[in-house]
């Protein structure tokens, strides 16, 4: 008979077997494309590249737009998370500390940049800085969009640390007389700690990976690592160079996600998630 | 809560709030003023139907309708009738449960354009799967299967990156089901797809509509999965859009646009609607909740 326990053991095996598919078998593939040398392709007959060589690694180094699009992505990210964040903060503490008439409404217009489709966004944001005569300044003008897209997360994460603290921890410093700042250590700081780290990281990685304002605002000559890498899918696709690009987009995320996961899950469960706004 | 000053509410709503509605706002304001022929960029604006004319009058804009509409929908449905199952079989906590959820949730964390390349990689002439095709005798020889007329390969990676996400709304909605309530199902004789289709899909309705819309919604307005792995035959409205700001069309770029954003709000409502409709309450539920209030009176 086919008991529970049996069943889940099949199932596991089942599910683990379809992970490698789903997940090892792409990402090791990448790795070893990333590592063929161009004096010795990789053909068919061979199970693995006949040299690994970090020729591509350097060559992509020295040769590509990777310099510059690693610049941009990691000056753009960390100035989007913090203006992102400092521009939240006012309307997350209403949402979070107030009642008043319309809040519910103001919680879904919160959430209108992430409905509108992206491309929509992006193209029609283009057109407006082309009326406005702004079309040139393309890193502020990403930068701008990206503030504006990321608010969302940054204003629901921090509203939800906002209800979090205690009304009887800011009453009992007061009681205590503390300073205004003494009562923000004690009572706020605890409680909103997590939340701000998250926000900060959730808008870090929404800004590196994000592509639809940097490729269509960027257009000509600026850019980043998403676009890097769809541009090396493109016509001139060469497998090795767009792996390499690839990696290099891939693992800082995933281990900047896997640190967020922890941090959203100490702060607020709901939240475990880029989307879970 | 305390309730201050309404100007003190909006002094602070200001920054955050009034900032998207602006911004939002003169997008969505941008793209229907230039359909309709205002804001050009070059030659004269005024009013003018002329463009909307133009574009329905092609049949390459319908043909970009309808198809992503078939994404978009085909894309919600898989995903939440493959999270379906995973969400309720990790239920409840077994050994091993949470790693299987973390490999499950693991393509949310991949950006689309990786998972985009990690596909193309597998999928192409000498990749492992026409390698493993030809070696099973399946195929005589490698095929091409990148970028396939069927657009396959388009909803399989769609699944595999919305899956997830569904996956995650599920599984609090699952799990938020009283024991009780299925235990009270099966004694009333109801099987597995019975349970389903009468407990479980109108207690986590609210989930798979918004699991629905999501990804509607996400899949509708597809640029870079379209333009790496989909038919070359076909244009998505995205890519559509984009073809006409390139040439400088921006008014017929609005109208996609336009296009787009009315097909985003009717679909997503419509899919919305008709989950609720096909999972309304059964009577089966009305009876379960009976037959609970009366164990619930013997108990005491």
């Amino acid at each position: 008979m086919i008991t529970p326990h049996i069943l889940n053991r099949a199932l596991m095996i089942l599910l683990i077997s379809v992970a490698i598919l789903w997940l090892v078998i792409p990402f090791t593939m990448a790795v070893l494309w990333s590592l063929v040398d161009p004096a010795l392709p990789w053909t068919p007959d061979n199970l693995l590249p006949p040299v690994i060589s970090t020729y591509r690694w350097s060559y992509m180094w020295e040769n590509s737009l990777l310099k510059p699009a690693l610049l941009n992505s990691y000056t753009l990210a960390p100035l989007a998370a913090l203006l992102t964040f400092a521009i939240s903060m006012p309307t997350a503490f209403a949402i979070g500390r107030y009642d008043f008439q319309g809040k519910e409404a103001v919680k879904l217009v919160a959430l209108l940049p992430l409905v509108v489709p992206s491309f929509v966004t992006a193209i029609f944001f283009t057109s407006i800085l082309y009326q406005i005569g702004l079309a040139q300044y393309r890193f502020a003008t990403i930068l701008f969009a990206h503030i504006v897209l990321f608010l969302p997360y940054a204003i629901r994460i921090m509203s939800v640390s906002f209800e979090q603290v205690r009304i009887d921890h800011i009453n009992a410093a007061r009681d205590l007389g503390a300073s205004p700042w003494a009562v923000f250590r004690a009572a706020y700081w605890p409680a909103v700690k997590p939340g701000v780290l998250a926000t900060l990281l959730i808008v870090f990685i929404k800004s590196v990976e994000e592509f639809a304002i940097a490729y269509i605002v960027g257009q000509p000559g600026f850019v980043t690592i998403p676009t890097l890498v769809y541009a090396s899918l493109g016509q001139d696709f060469n497998r090795p160079n767009a792996a390499v690009l690839s990696l290099i987009l891939a693992f800082p995320n995933v281990i900047l996600m896997l640190f967020l996961e922890r941090l959203l899950k100490s702060a607020n469960p709901a939240m475990a998630s880029g989307k879970g706004c | 809560m305390t309730r201050p000053s309404p100007w003190f509410i909006a002094v602070l709503l200001l920054p955050g709030i009034g900032l998207i509605a602006v911004f939002i706002g003169a997008v969505i304001y941008i793209a229907i003023a230039q359909s309709v022929g205002f804001y050009n960029l070059t030659g004269d604006s005024g009013f003018s139907m002329e463009f909307w004319e133009k574009l329905i009058g092609r049949k390459s804009y319908w043909t970009a309708v309808r198809y992503s509409l078939f994404i978009g929908f085909w894309a919600a449905v898989l995903s939440v009738a493959v999270a379906y199952p995973l969400a309720l079989w990790l239920r409840k906590p077994f050994k091993g449960s949470l790693t299987i959820s973390a490999i499950l949730k693991a393509p949310l964390m991949i950006h689309g354009i990786v998972a985009a390349f990690l596909f193309l990689n597998i999928i192409s002439y000498n990749g492992l799967v026409n390698q493993l095709l030809v070696w099973t005798g399946i195929f005589d020889d490698p095929r091409r299967l990148q970028n396939d007329s069927g657009a396959v390969g388009l909803l399989f990676l769609q699944v595999w990156k919305n899956m997830p996400f569904a996956l995650l709304l599920l599984t609090g909605a699952v799990q938020s089901i009283p024991q009780d309530t299925l235990n009270a199902a099966q004694d009333l004789g109801a099987g597995t797809v019975e349970r389903f289709r009468r407990i479980i899909a109108p207690l986590t309705v609210s989930a798979m509509q918004a699991a629905l819309i999501i990804v509607f919604i996400d899949a509708l307005a597809d640029f870079t999965f379209q333009t790496t792995v989909g038919p070359t035959n076909r244009q998505s409205l995205s890519q559509y859009m984009e073809f006409f700001r390139g040439r400088g069309r921006w008014n017929e770029a609005a109208g996609v646009g336009v296009t787009l954003m009315a097909l985003s709000l009717i679909g997503a409502v419509l899919m919305a609607l008709t989950a609720r409709l096909i999972f309304r309450e059964r009577p089966i539920a009305r009876v379960v909740t009976w037959y609970e209030t009366r164990r619930v009176e013997a108990q005491t």
